[in-house]
């Protein structure tokens, strides 16, 4: 702790000091204004500000974002193959901002929690009475030997989408009929669990219709995957002979890799890709691990009722960098998780206790350009975890009928449609 | 300024956590049930609005429809142990009492 921050803290100790002693009517108290700020401008942290501000009028909500454009992530996969562009990713802060919510588009670089702090890139800082901490995944970089972040400009993760995403794009849209492309999928957890498979299945749908002597090899770190009977009845179904697929037991997983001449290693054989996409392995977001609201897995403990940290108080943390399972790292998991954040945030402010519930994920994922299937699931969050409710959730049904699979297609369309709306608009 | 700053926003959680800190918007903010987004049903209905907007489409809205009729439509859904939406497999796991709130809620709320 700097000798400033240490002055800082005896001061606001005394001052708290003086103010338990004034007589400080319940007028004088409606009058002051909590001070909530919220880090990272996504699914998770920009519906927090928004709906924070919604329950809580009078008090002053700051969302720090250091990007002006946010492409989301979900329906990236279309744009990678060709069937979306990128523009209809790309969302602003605009319709925040003008609900009365404070964006600083800079980057939080430390949070002192008992000075009750967020440093920004600028040097200045913030003060809080609650943080909202929603900061995503960062990569390990280093964990696959030689992938780096120069690595990524050859072998693009496109994992956070935007630059990467069309990167990704423009070297499929490159390559020569006949190429080969390899994915790299890490060990879980990781951010969209189902998200590698969606992607091989719309690379293959480019792949078939544009360039049909083309191959795509999954190198996977996991043996088991989510919606797993489902992607490979379409990939026998849709794209015969296109899609390999070596799990970890098939010595699928990825240790290595040389940018310089494209080749993938595993424990067993070195592959040369034409197109590779290597998903790193991932960690809760850096500002987290500044925070102190990460433990050692590198995730973030929460209370499931609150999603106050387990480690730090009057520090929320939402989404991708929480420790949620069985709520999988989704963009409708963080959109609602941050929806209870608030309200839980707000209860507490109006003198109410926090209160459990039913929680909900759907997560779509396309199989073609006309075809998706669904995972649903149900959860409590009381007793201190996360817990599926038995008898619900689950997959979408097998035999790729194509009336079920179509009507899942618009669905997942009206739903990005709609939580990009509550999430931005 | 910064310690000032600082100082004031303890200033305001330990009035907060005296009972003290309100909403003044709030006709009593003592009350769960004087504060119509926060209590049971609006909390359980926050996994709706993700997908459902008044726009409509391939997720139907649920603004105007009355209170009885989506009752029926969620108990249905919880009830065909064969559907293959999402919402039947969602509903399984929804209780005849959560149903109920959610479906009150709903009703009287134009944008849930």
């Amino acid at each position: 702790m700097t000798a400033f921050a240490q002055t800082r803290r005896e001061l606001v100790i005394g001052m708290a000091g003086i103010a338990a002693l004034a007589d400080l009517s319940p007028k004088a108290a409606a009058q002051m204004k909590a001070r909530l700020v919220v880090v990272g401008g996504g699914f998770g942290g920009a519906t927090a500000a928004r709906f924070l501000k919604q329950l809580l009028p009078n008090a002053s909500v700051t969302l720090v974002e250091p990007d002006t454009d946010y492409y989301a992530c979900p329906f990236s996969n279309l744009v990678i193959a060709g069937l979306r562009e990128l523009e209809a990713q790309r969302f602003g802060y605009d319709g925040l901002r003008a609900r009365g919510i404070d964006i600083v588009h800079e980057r939080a670089t430390d949070v002192d929690p008992v000075a009750h702090t967020v440093t920004l890139g600028s040097g200045a800082m913030l003060s809080y009475d609650r943080l909202v901490l929603s900061p995503g995944v960062d990569f390990i970089w280093g964990a696959i030997e030689g992938y780096d972040e120069a690595a990524a400009q050859v072998m693009p993760h496109a994992w956070k989408a935007g630059a990467q995403t069309a990167l990704l794009r423009r070297q499929l849209e490159a390559m020569k009929d006949g190429g080969l492309v390899v994915m790299s999928v890490p060990p879980a957890p990781f951010r969209c669990p189902p998200g590698p498979y969606e992607r091989a299945s719309l690379i293959a749908h480019y792949l078939k219709t544009r360039k049909p002597k083309s191959r795509l090899l999954i190198l996977d770190a996991q043996d088991k995957f989510s919606k797993q009977p489902l992607f490979e009845e379409a990939w026998a179904h849709l794209y015969p002979g296109v899609i390999e697929r070596l799990g970890a037991d098939d010595f699928g997983r990825v240790i290595a890799v040389n940018p310089a001449v494209r080749t993938l290693a595993t424990d067993f054989e070195n592959v040369t890709a034409d197109v590779a996409n290597v998903i790193p392995p991932q960690k809760a977001g850096e500002i987290a691990h500044r925070a102190g609201v990460a433990d050692m897995t590198g995730w973030c403990p929460i209370d499931p009722i609150t999603f106050g940290s387990a480690l730090q108080p009057d520090i929320h943390v939402l989404g991708d960098a929480t420790i949620a399972a069985p709520m999988p790292k989704s963009a409708f998991s963080a959109n609602l998780q941050a929806k209870l954040c608030a309200t839980q945030i707000a209860r507490v402010l109006a003198g109410l206790a926090p209160e459990p519930t039913v929680l909900a994920n759907t997560c779509y994922s396309y199989l073609s350009d006309d075809a998706a299937v669904s995972i649903a699931g149900v959860y409590t969050n009381e007793g201190g975890k996360l817990k599926s409710v038995e008898g619900a959730g689950g997959l979408s049904p097998s035999g790729s009928d194509p009336v079920i699979q179509g009507n899942e297609a618009l669905q997942a369309a009206a739903w990005f449609r709609t939580i990009t709306e509550q999430t931005f608009g | 300024m910064q310690a000032v700053s600082a100082a004031l926003g303890v200033v305001t959680l330990a009035l907060l956590l005296a009972g003290c800190g309100s909403v003044p918007s709030w006709p009593d903010e003592r009350s769960a049930a004087a504060i119509p987004a926060l209590d049971h049903g609006a909390t359980l209905s926050l996994a709706c609005s993700g997908c459902h907007s008044p726009a409509g489409g391939a997720i139907p809205s649920l603004e105007h429809r009355p209170a009885a009729l989506i009752r029926q439509s969620l108990m249905d859904y919880k009830a065909e142990a064969d559907g293959t939406t999402v919402m039947h497999r969602m509903m399984h796991g929804y209780s005849e009492a959560d149903i109920d709130a959610i479906s009150t809620y709903l009703a009287r709320s134009a944008t849930p």
